[in-house]
Protein backbone atom coordinates (compact mmCIF):
# COMPACT_ATOMS: atom_id res chain seq x y z
CA UNK A 1 0.00 0.00 0.00
CA UNK A 2 2.62 1.99 0.96
CA UNK A 3 4.62 1.62 -2.40
CA UNK A 4 1.52 1.56 -4.18
CA UNK A 5 0.97 5.09 -2.29
CA UNK A 6 4.40 6.82 -3.69
CA UNK A 7 3.56 5.85 -7.01
CA UNK A 8 1.47 8.62 -6.79
CA UNK A 9 3.94 10.82 -4.94
CA UNK A 10 5.11 11.86 -8.41
CA UNK A 11 1.47 13.21 -9.75
CA UNK A 12 0.94 14.87 -6.19
CA UNK A 13 4.33 17.12 -6.88
CA UNK A 14 3.31 18.10 -10.44
CA UNK A 15 -0.36 19.40 -8.85
CA UNK A 16 1.46 20.95 -5.79
CA UNK A 17 4.15 22.70 -8.21
CA UNK A 18 1.75 24.14 -10.20
CA UNK A 19 -0.76 25.42 -7.61
CA UNK A 20 1.69 26.23 -4.96
CA UNK A 21 3.18 28.65 -7.66
CA UNK A 22 0.05 30.20 -8.10
CA UNK A 23 -0.50 30.72 -4.43
CA UNK A 24 2.84 32.32 -3.86
CA UNK A 25 2.08 34.98 -6.56
CA UNK A 26 -0.94 35.28 -5.31
CA UNK A 27 0.52 35.82 -1.67
CA UNK A 28 2.33 38.95 -3.44
CA UNK A 29 -0.32 40.86 -5.35
CA UNK A 30 -2.38 40.33 -1.79
CA UNK A 31 0.58 42.67 0.00
CA UNK A 32 0.59 45.64 -1.92
CA UNK A 33 -3.08 45.85 -1.21
CA UNK A 34 -3.34 45.48 2.10
CA UNK A 35 -0.64 48.25 2.11
CA UNK A 36 -3.56 50.39 0.64
CA UNK A 37 -6.37 49.69 2.11
CA UNK A 38 -4.80 49.93 5.88
CA UNK A 39 -3.73 53.46 4.55
CA UNK A 40 -7.43 54.58 3.67
CA UNK A 41 -10.11 54.78 1.38
CA UNK A 42 -9.56 53.09 -1.68
CA UNK A 43 -10.84 53.96 -5.42
CA UNK A 44 -11.15 51.18 -8.00
CA UNK A 45 -7.89 53.03 -10.18
CA UNK A 46 -5.42 52.94 -6.92
CA UNK A 47 -6.49 49.57 -6.57
CA UNK A 48 -5.98 48.67 -10.69
CA UNK A 49 -3.04 50.52 -10.74
CA UNK A 50 -1.35 49.21 -7.62
CA UNK A 51 -1.34 45.65 -8.82
CA UNK A 52 -1.24 46.11 -12.60
CA UNK A 53 2.45 45.22 -13.14
CA UNK A 54 2.91 42.31 -10.77
CA UNK A 55 -0.60 40.82 -12.92
CA UNK A 56 0.68 41.46 -16.29
CA UNK A 57 3.98 39.77 -15.55
CA UNK A 58 2.39 36.50 -13.27
CA UNK A 59 0.76 36.43 -16.88
CA UNK A 60 3.12 36.54 -18.94
CA UNK A 61 5.12 34.07 -16.89
CA UNK A 62 2.85 31.49 -15.87
CA UNK A 63 0.18 28.73 -17.11
CA UNK A 64 -2.80 30.92 -16.03
CA UNK A 65 -5.57 32.36 -18.42
CA UNK A 66 -6.60 35.33 -16.26
CA UNK A 67 -5.81 36.97 -13.06
CA UNK A 68 -6.14 40.03 -10.81
CA UNK A 69 -8.14 41.25 -7.51
CA UNK A 70 -11.86 41.48 -6.89
CA UNK A 71 -13.55 43.92 -4.97
CA UNK A 72 -15.52 42.58 -2.22
CA UNK A 73 -18.95 44.83 -1.97
CA UNK A 74 -18.62 48.24 -0.95
CA UNK A 75 -14.40 47.53 -0.27
CA UNK A 76 -14.17 50.44 -2.80
CA UNK A 77 -15.27 53.54 -2.56
CA UNK A 78 -16.16 54.46 -5.92
CA UNK A 79 -17.76 51.15 -7.19
CA UNK A 80 -19.69 48.85 -5.42
CA UNK A 81 -18.51 45.96 -7.20
CA UNK A 82 -15.58 46.05 -9.10
CA UNK A 83 -12.71 43.41 -10.99
CA UNK A 84 -9.71 44.48 -11.61
CA UNK A 85 -8.83 41.40 -13.78
CA UNK A 86 -6.69 40.91 -16.77
CA UNK A 87 -6.98 37.99 -19.31
CA UNK A 88 -6.68 36.36 -22.22
CA UNK A 89 -3.55 36.47 -24.52
CA UNK A 90 -4.36 40.24 -25.15
CA UNK A 91 -4.44 40.91 -21.34
CA UNK A 92 -7.42 42.79 -21.48
CA UNK A 93 -9.27 44.24 -18.71
CA UNK A 94 -12.39 43.28 -17.23
CA UNK A 95 -13.95 46.28 -14.44
CA UNK A 96 -17.78 46.40 -14.75
CA UNK A 97 -19.36 42.65 -14.14
CA UNK A 98 -22.18 42.46 -16.10
CA UNK A 99 -24.50 39.43 -16.66
CA UNK A 100 -23.41 37.93 -20.13
CA UNK A 101 -27.16 37.73 -21.26
CA UNK A 102 -29.24 40.86 -19.83
CA UNK A 103 -26.33 42.94 -19.20
CA UNK A 104 -27.56 43.97 -15.80
CA UNK A 105 -24.77 44.05 -13.18
CA UNK A 106 -23.77 40.76 -11.27
CA UNK A 107 -23.26 39.74 -8.01
CA UNK A 108 -20.08 37.47 -8.64
CA UNK A 109 -19.84 37.34 -4.97
CA UNK A 110 -22.19 34.69 -4.26
CA UNK A 111 -19.68 32.45 -6.04
CA UNK A 112 -17.62 29.72 -4.76
CA UNK A 113 -14.35 30.88 -5.76
CA UNK A 114 -15.44 34.70 -3.27
CA UNK A 115 -17.70 32.84 -1.28
CA UNK A 116 -14.96 30.19 0.37
CA UNK A 117 -12.15 32.20 0.92
CA UNK A 118 -14.62 34.68 2.40
CA UNK A 119 -16.14 32.46 4.76
CA UNK A 120 -12.74 30.26 5.72
CA UNK A 121 -10.25 33.37 5.60
CA UNK A 122 -7.78 30.85 3.90
CA UNK A 123 -6.68 30.49 0.34
CA UNK A 124 -8.94 28.50 -2.17
CA UNK A 125 -8.90 26.51 -5.21
CA UNK A 126 -12.52 26.37 -7.02
CA UNK A 127 -13.44 24.18 -9.88
CA UNK A 128 -13.43 22.46 -11.93
CA UNK A 129 -16.57 24.32 -13.22
CA UNK A 130 -17.82 26.74 -16.05
CA UNK A 131 -16.77 30.33 -15.53
CA UNK A 132 -19.50 32.38 -16.87
CA UNK A 133 -18.20 35.53 -15.21
CA UNK A 134 -14.54 36.58 -16.38
CA UNK A 135 -13.31 33.84 -19.15
CA UNK A 136 -16.35 31.38 -20.50
CA UNK A 137 -13.95 28.54 -20.47
CA UNK A 138 -13.84 25.31 -17.84
CA UNK A 139 -11.42 26.59 -15.37
CA UNK A 140 -9.73 25.70 -12.03
CA UNK A 141 -10.08 29.56 -9.93
CA UNK A 142 -7.21 29.98 -6.85
CA UNK A 143 -8.38 32.71 -4.97
CA UNK A 144 -6.78 34.02 -1.91
CA UNK A 145 -9.13 36.49 0.73
CA UNK A 146 -7.17 40.30 0.98
CA UNK A 147 -7.54 41.75 4.66
CA UNK A 148 -7.67 45.17 6.56
CA UNK A 149 -8.51 46.31 9.35
CA UNK A 150 -10.49 42.38 9.83
CA UNK A 151 -12.58 42.92 6.79
CA UNK A 152 -12.17 41.26 3.90
CA UNK A 153 -12.04 43.47 1.03
CA UNK A 154 -11.98 41.23 -1.78
CA UNK A 155 -9.84 38.45 -3.20
CA UNK A 156 -6.99 37.96 -5.41
CA UNK A 157 -7.43 35.34 -7.62
CA UNK A 158 -6.08 33.99 -10.93
CA UNK A 159 -7.75 31.06 -13.44
CA UNK A 160 -6.18 28.01 -14.92
CA UNK A 161 -7.66 25.91 -18.00
CA UNK A 162 -8.66 22.48 -17.40
CA UNK A 163 -7.16 21.92 -20.77
CA UNK A 164 -3.97 23.45 -19.85
CA UNK A 165 -3.94 21.19 -16.60
CA UNK A 166 -4.34 18.21 -18.57
CA UNK A 167 -1.50 19.43 -21.04
CA UNK A 168 0.64 19.89 -18.01
CA UNK A 169 -0.42 17.26 -16.17
CA UNK A 170 -1.53 14.34 -17.85
CA UNK A 171 1.50 12.03 -19.10
CA UNK A 172 2.64 11.50 -15.46
CA UNK A 173 -1.12 10.60 -14.29
CA UNK A 174 -1.23 8.15 -17.56
CA UNK A 175 2.21 6.64 -16.20
CA UNK A 176 0.44 5.54 -13.28
CA UNK A 177 -3.22 5.34 -14.10
CA UNK A 178 -4.18 7.90 -11.40
CA UNK A 179 -7.29 10.76 -11.01
CA UNK A 180 -7.26 14.15 -10.28
CA UNK A 181 -10.28 15.06 -8.45
CA UNK A 182 -11.16 17.77 -5.66
CA UNK A 183 -12.79 17.59 -2.33
CA UNK A 184 -16.38 17.60 -3.32
CA UNK A 185 -15.10 14.03 -5.76
CA UNK A 186 -14.83 16.20 -8.40
CA UNK A 187 -12.92 14.83 -11.36
CA UNK A 188 -10.57 17.40 -13.09
CA UNK A 189 -8.66 14.87 -15.35
CA UNK A 190 -8.05 11.17 -15.09
CA UNK A 191 -5.58 8.70 -16.57
CA UNK A 192 -9.08 6.74 -17.63
CA UNK A 193 -10.68 8.19 -20.78
CA UNK A 194 -14.01 6.78 -19.91
CA UNK A 195 -13.58 8.77 -16.37
CA UNK A 196 -15.08 12.50 -18.29
CA UNK A 197 -13.75 15.76 -16.56
CA UNK A 198 -16.32 17.44 -14.24
CA UNK A 199 -17.93 13.68 -13.30
CA UNK A 200 -18.15 12.88 -9.59
CA UNK A 201 -16.99 9.94 -8.32
CA UNK A 202 -16.95 8.74 -4.73
CA UNK A 203 -13.62 9.35 -2.95
CA UNK A 204 -14.59 6.34 -0.16
CA UNK A 205 -14.52 3.87 -3.46
CA UNK A 206 -11.16 4.45 -4.19
CA UNK A 207 -8.28 2.08 -2.54
CA UNK A 208 -5.84 4.82 -2.73
CA UNK A 209 -6.42 8.74 -1.88
CA UNK A 210 -3.93 10.97 -1.87
CA UNK A 211 -4.42 14.92 -0.70
CA UNK A 212 -1.98 17.60 -1.67
CA UNK A 213 -0.55 20.04 0.52
CA UNK A 214 -2.58 23.04 1.11
CA UNK A 215 -4.88 22.34 -1.59
CA UNK A 216 -9.02 21.07 -1.89
CA UNK A 217 -7.23 18.23 -3.92
CA UNK A 218 -6.49 14.70 -4.22
CA UNK A 219 -4.51 12.31 -6.38
CA UNK A 220 -6.72 8.88 -6.41
CA UNK A 221 -6.48 5.06 -7.58
CA UNK A 222 -9.40 3.03 -7.52
CA UNK B 1 -24.09 3.42 -62.25
CA UNK B 2 -25.92 3.91 -59.03
CA UNK B 3 -27.14 7.93 -59.32
CA UNK B 4 -26.68 9.68 -56.01
CA UNK B 5 -30.37 10.06 -54.06
CA UNK B 6 -30.63 13.55 -53.73
CA UNK B 7 -33.57 14.39 -51.83
CA UNK B 8 -34.63 18.24 -53.07
CA UNK B 9 -35.54 19.41 -49.84
CA UNK B 10 -35.77 22.83 -48.99
CA UNK B 11 -32.70 22.84 -47.01
CA UNK B 12 -30.63 22.26 -50.15
CA UNK B 13 -32.42 24.43 -52.14
CA UNK B 14 -32.14 27.38 -49.72
CA UNK B 15 -28.49 26.94 -49.37
CA UNK B 16 -27.97 27.11 -53.39
CA UNK B 17 -30.26 30.30 -53.56
CA UNK B 18 -29.08 32.87 -55.19
CA UNK B 19 -27.52 35.61 -52.39
CA UNK B 20 -29.32 38.63 -53.65
CA UNK B 21 -27.71 41.93 -52.07
CA UNK B 22 -31.48 42.59 -50.34
CA UNK B 23 -31.29 39.18 -48.28
CA UNK B 24 -27.45 40.22 -47.35
CA UNK B 25 -28.28 43.21 -45.87
CA UNK B 26 -30.76 41.38 -43.42
CA UNK B 27 -28.18 38.77 -42.65
CA UNK B 28 -25.58 41.73 -41.89
CA UNK B 29 -28.70 43.33 -40.12
CA UNK B 30 -29.32 40.34 -37.68
CA UNK B 31 -25.34 39.32 -37.31
CA UNK B 32 -24.41 42.56 -35.84
CA UNK B 33 -28.05 42.72 -34.20
CA UNK B 34 -27.13 39.14 -32.38
CA UNK B 35 -23.62 40.44 -31.09
CA UNK B 36 -24.61 43.72 -29.72
CA UNK B 37 -28.05 42.09 -27.50
CA UNK B 38 -25.25 39.53 -26.74
CA UNK B 39 -22.88 41.96 -25.47
CA UNK B 40 -20.15 40.34 -27.71
CA UNK B 41 -19.94 43.93 -29.46
CA UNK B 42 -19.69 45.89 -26.19
CA UNK B 43 -22.09 49.14 -25.47
CA UNK B 44 -20.15 52.26 -26.99
CA UNK B 45 -17.51 50.32 -28.56
CA UNK B 46 -16.89 52.00 -32.31
CA UNK B 47 -17.76 50.16 -35.79
CA UNK B 48 -15.83 49.94 -38.32
CA UNK B 49 -16.33 52.03 -40.93
CA UNK B 50 -18.75 51.58 -43.83
CA UNK B 51 -16.00 50.19 -46.37
CA UNK B 52 -14.27 48.37 -43.97
CA UNK B 53 -17.32 46.71 -42.78
CA UNK B 54 -17.98 45.91 -46.11
CA UNK B 55 -14.48 44.02 -47.19
CA UNK B 56 -15.07 42.24 -43.90
CA UNK B 57 -17.97 40.80 -43.81
CA UNK B 58 -17.66 40.21 -48.73
CA UNK B 59 -20.96 42.60 -49.19
CA UNK B 60 -20.90 45.84 -51.33
CA UNK B 61 -20.32 49.22 -49.36
CA UNK B 62 -24.31 50.02 -49.82
CA UNK B 63 -25.21 46.59 -48.07
CA UNK B 64 -23.33 47.51 -45.44
CA UNK B 65 -24.68 50.74 -45.37
CA UNK B 66 -28.32 49.74 -45.56
CA UNK B 67 -27.95 47.12 -42.65
CA UNK B 68 -26.21 49.89 -40.74
CA UNK B 69 -29.10 52.38 -41.70
CA UNK B 70 -31.55 49.01 -39.97
CA UNK B 71 -29.03 49.29 -37.06
CA UNK B 72 -29.71 52.91 -36.15
CA UNK B 73 -33.87 52.34 -36.65
CA UNK B 74 -33.85 49.56 -34.09
CA UNK B 75 -31.85 51.62 -31.90
CA UNK B 76 -28.38 49.72 -31.98
CA UNK B 77 -26.68 51.90 -33.35
CA UNK B 78 -26.20 55.79 -33.11
CA UNK B 79 -23.60 57.47 -35.83
CA UNK B 80 -22.14 60.66 -35.20
CA UNK B 81 -20.43 62.98 -38.07
CA UNK B 82 -17.48 64.95 -37.99
CA UNK B 83 -13.89 64.24 -36.93
CA UNK B 84 -13.91 60.97 -33.81
CA UNK B 85 -17.22 60.58 -35.77
CA UNK B 86 -18.35 56.97 -36.71
CA UNK B 87 -20.88 54.51 -35.88
CA UNK B 88 -21.07 53.48 -32.18
CA UNK B 89 -22.93 50.26 -30.25
CA UNK B 90 -25.70 51.12 -28.16
CA UNK B 91 -26.44 48.26 -26.38
CA UNK B 92 -30.56 48.15 -25.08
CA UNK B 93 -31.70 48.60 -21.75
CA UNK B 94 -31.85 44.67 -21.24
CA UNK B 95 -35.70 45.12 -19.37
CA UNK B 96 -37.04 48.03 -21.72
CA UNK B 97 -40.74 46.76 -22.63
CA UNK B 98 -40.41 49.20 -25.53
CA UNK B 99 -37.59 47.27 -27.12
CA UNK B 100 -39.06 44.01 -26.22
CA UNK B 101 -42.31 44.75 -27.00
CA UNK B 102 -40.99 45.93 -30.62
CA UNK B 103 -39.22 42.70 -30.95
CA UNK B 104 -41.82 40.63 -30.11
CA UNK B 105 -44.21 42.62 -32.71
CA UNK B 106 -41.54 41.96 -35.60
CA UNK B 107 -41.80 38.16 -34.87
CA UNK B 108 -44.14 36.02 -36.48
CA UNK B 109 -45.58 33.19 -34.69
CA UNK B 110 -43.80 30.54 -36.50
CA UNK B 111 -40.79 32.22 -35.54
CA UNK B 112 -41.95 31.98 -31.89
CA UNK B 113 -42.19 29.03 -31.71
CA UNK B 114 -38.89 28.11 -33.45
CA UNK B 115 -37.14 30.13 -31.13
CA UNK B 116 -38.95 28.83 -28.25
CA UNK B 117 -38.09 25.10 -29.13
CA UNK B 118 -34.57 25.56 -29.68
CA UNK B 119 -34.38 26.99 -25.87
CA UNK B 120 -36.82 24.25 -24.75
CA UNK B 121 -34.67 21.81 -25.52
CA UNK B 122 -31.37 23.21 -24.66
CA UNK B 123 -32.85 24.19 -20.94
CA UNK B 124 -34.15 21.18 -20.49
CA UNK B 125 -31.10 19.13 -21.62
CA UNK B 126 -29.11 21.15 -19.41
CA UNK B 127 -30.98 20.51 -16.28
CA UNK B 128 -30.86 16.88 -16.97
CA UNK B 129 -26.98 16.62 -17.11
CA UNK B 130 -26.76 19.39 -14.14
CA UNK B 131 -29.15 17.17 -11.65
CA UNK B 132 -26.44 14.32 -12.97
CA UNK B 133 -23.40 16.39 -12.47
CA UNK B 134 -23.98 18.85 -9.34
CA UNK B 135 -22.57 18.95 -5.52
CA UNK B 136 -23.46 20.67 -2.83
CA UNK B 137 -21.51 23.66 -3.44
CA UNK B 138 -23.53 24.25 -6.92
CA UNK B 139 -27.23 23.67 -5.02
CA UNK B 140 -26.51 26.13 -2.45
CA UNK B 141 -25.49 28.55 -5.07
CA UNK B 142 -29.01 27.72 -7.55
CA UNK B 143 -30.51 28.04 -4.31
CA UNK B 144 -29.46 31.93 -3.69
CA UNK B 145 -30.99 32.79 -7.05
CA UNK B 146 -34.48 31.34 -6.26
CA UNK B 147 -37.03 34.55 -5.83
CA UNK B 148 -39.26 34.99 -3.04
CA UNK B 149 -42.90 34.45 -4.32
CA UNK B 150 -44.15 37.91 -2.75
CA UNK B 151 -40.85 39.44 -4.55
CA UNK B 152 -42.92 42.68 -6.23
CA UNK B 153 -39.67 43.89 -8.58
CA UNK B 154 -40.06 42.03 -12.03
CA UNK B 155 -36.42 43.42 -12.88
CA UNK B 156 -35.28 41.37 -9.87
CA UNK B 157 -37.23 38.40 -11.18
CA UNK B 158 -35.93 38.44 -14.79
CA UNK B 159 -32.47 39.07 -13.83
CA UNK B 160 -32.63 36.16 -11.40
CA UNK B 161 -34.39 34.04 -13.36
CA UNK B 162 -31.34 34.43 -16.26
CA UNK B 163 -28.82 33.92 -13.69
CA UNK B 164 -30.55 30.61 -12.72
CA UNK B 165 -30.58 29.02 -15.93
CA UNK B 166 -27.17 29.94 -16.92
CA UNK B 167 -26.36 28.55 -13.85
CA UNK B 168 -28.03 25.92 -14.84
CA UNK B 169 -25.92 25.83 -18.16
CA UNK B 170 -22.59 25.94 -16.45
CA UNK B 171 -23.51 22.65 -13.88
CA UNK B 172 -23.31 20.33 -17.33
CA UNK B 173 -19.36 20.89 -16.94
CA UNK B 174 -19.81 21.97 -20.78
CA UNK B 175 -18.25 25.45 -21.59
CA UNK B 176 -19.30 25.78 -25.30
CA UNK B 177 -22.93 24.87 -23.57
CA UNK B 178 -22.88 27.39 -21.55
CA UNK B 179 -21.95 29.77 -23.98
CA UNK B 180 -24.44 28.81 -26.06
CA UNK B 181 -26.89 29.54 -23.40
CA UNK B 182 -25.57 32.90 -22.87
CA UNK B 183 -26.30 33.43 -26.48
CA UNK B 184 -30.05 32.09 -26.65
CA UNK B 185 -30.77 33.75 -22.73
CA UNK B 186 -29.52 36.84 -24.79
CA UNK B 187 -31.60 35.94 -27.68
CA UNK B 188 -34.74 35.29 -27.06
CA UNK B 189 -34.57 34.46 -22.74
CA UNK B 190 -35.63 38.16 -22.30
CA UNK B 191 -38.66 37.69 -24.93
CA UNK B 192 -39.32 34.72 -22.56
CA UNK B 193 -39.27 36.43 -19.05
CA UNK B 194 -42.23 38.87 -20.08
CA UNK B 195 -45.20 36.59 -18.59
CA UNK B 196 -43.06 37.58 -15.36
CA UNK B 197 -45.17 40.64 -15.31
CA UNK B 198 -48.34 38.46 -14.49
CA UNK B 199 -48.69 37.97 -10.63
CA UNK B 200 -49.69 34.35 -10.79
CA UNK B 201 -47.19 33.38 -13.47
CA UNK B 202 -44.54 34.58 -10.93
CA UNK B 203 -46.33 32.06 -8.02
CA UNK B 204 -45.58 29.13 -10.64
CA UNK B 205 -42.71 29.97 -11.36
CA UNK B 206 -41.22 30.04 -7.59
CA UNK B 207 -42.81 26.62 -7.12
CA UNK B 208 -41.32 25.32 -10.27
CA UNK B 209 -37.94 27.02 -9.45
CA UNK B 210 -37.75 25.11 -5.76
CA UNK B 211 -38.93 21.60 -7.74
CA UNK B 212 -36.46 22.60 -10.19
CA UNK B 213 -33.23 23.26 -7.49
CA UNK B 214 -34.33 20.25 -5.29
CA UNK B 215 -34.32 17.62 -8.20
CA UNK B 216 -30.81 19.11 -8.55
CA UNK B 217 -29.90 18.05 -5.30
CA UNK B 218 -31.46 14.84 -5.48
CA UNK B 219 -29.57 14.01 -9.10
CA UNK B 220 -33.42 13.12 -10.60
CA UNK B 221 -32.35 13.92 -13.68
CA UNK B 222 -36.32 12.78 -15.25
CA UNK B 223 -37.92 15.75 -12.53
CA UNK B 224 -35.12 18.07 -13.40
CA UNK B 225 -35.44 18.16 -17.45
CA UNK B 226 -39.68 18.26 -16.27
CA UNK B 227 -39.43 21.25 -14.35
CA UNK B 228 -38.00 23.37 -17.05
CA UNK B 229 -39.75 21.46 -19.58
CA UNK B 230 -43.08 22.58 -17.85
CA UNK B 231 -41.59 25.94 -17.16
CA UNK B 232 -40.59 26.73 -20.86
CA UNK B 233 -43.93 25.45 -21.90
CA UNK B 234 -45.95 27.75 -20.25
CA UNK B 235 -43.99 30.90 -20.36
CA UNK B 236 -44.08 30.00 -24.51
CA UNK B 237 -48.30 29.94 -24.13
CA UNK B 238 -48.19 32.87 -22.04
CA UNK B 239 -45.78 34.34 -24.43
CA UNK B 240 -47.90 33.42 -27.58
CA UNK B 241 -50.86 35.30 -26.03
CA UNK B 242 -49.19 38.55 -25.26
CA UNK B 243 -47.98 38.06 -29.23
CA UNK B 244 -51.24 37.78 -30.08
CA UNK B 245 -52.59 40.57 -27.84
CA UNK B 246 -50.00 42.92 -30.03
CA UNK B 247 -50.91 41.78 -33.54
Amino acid sequence: MTVQTAELAACVERVETHFHHILDQLESMRAPLVGLFDRGPVDADTARSSIEPLVRTFLATSDIVGAGYVAARGALDDQPLYLAWWQGDDQHLLAEPDAPATGAPLDYTRHPWFRTPERTGEPHVTGPYVDFVCTDEYVMTSTTPVFSHGRMVGVVGADTLVETLEKLLLPTFRAVGATLVNDLGRTVMSADPHQATGSLIDLEECSQVVSCARLPLSVVRR
Amino acid sequence: MATVRRPATRARSAIFAPLGDEGRAVRVENRLAEAIRSGVLADGERLPSEPELASMLGVATVTAREALVALRAQGLVTTTRGRGGGSFVTRPEPSSVDELGSRLTAMSRVELRDRGTIYGVILAGCAELAAERSDPTDVEGLRQLLVEAEEPDVGVWRHADSELYLSVAALTQSARMTREVVRLEADFGALLRMPLADEDFRTETCARHAALVDAIEQHDAATARTCVKEHVGDALERLADVHASMQ
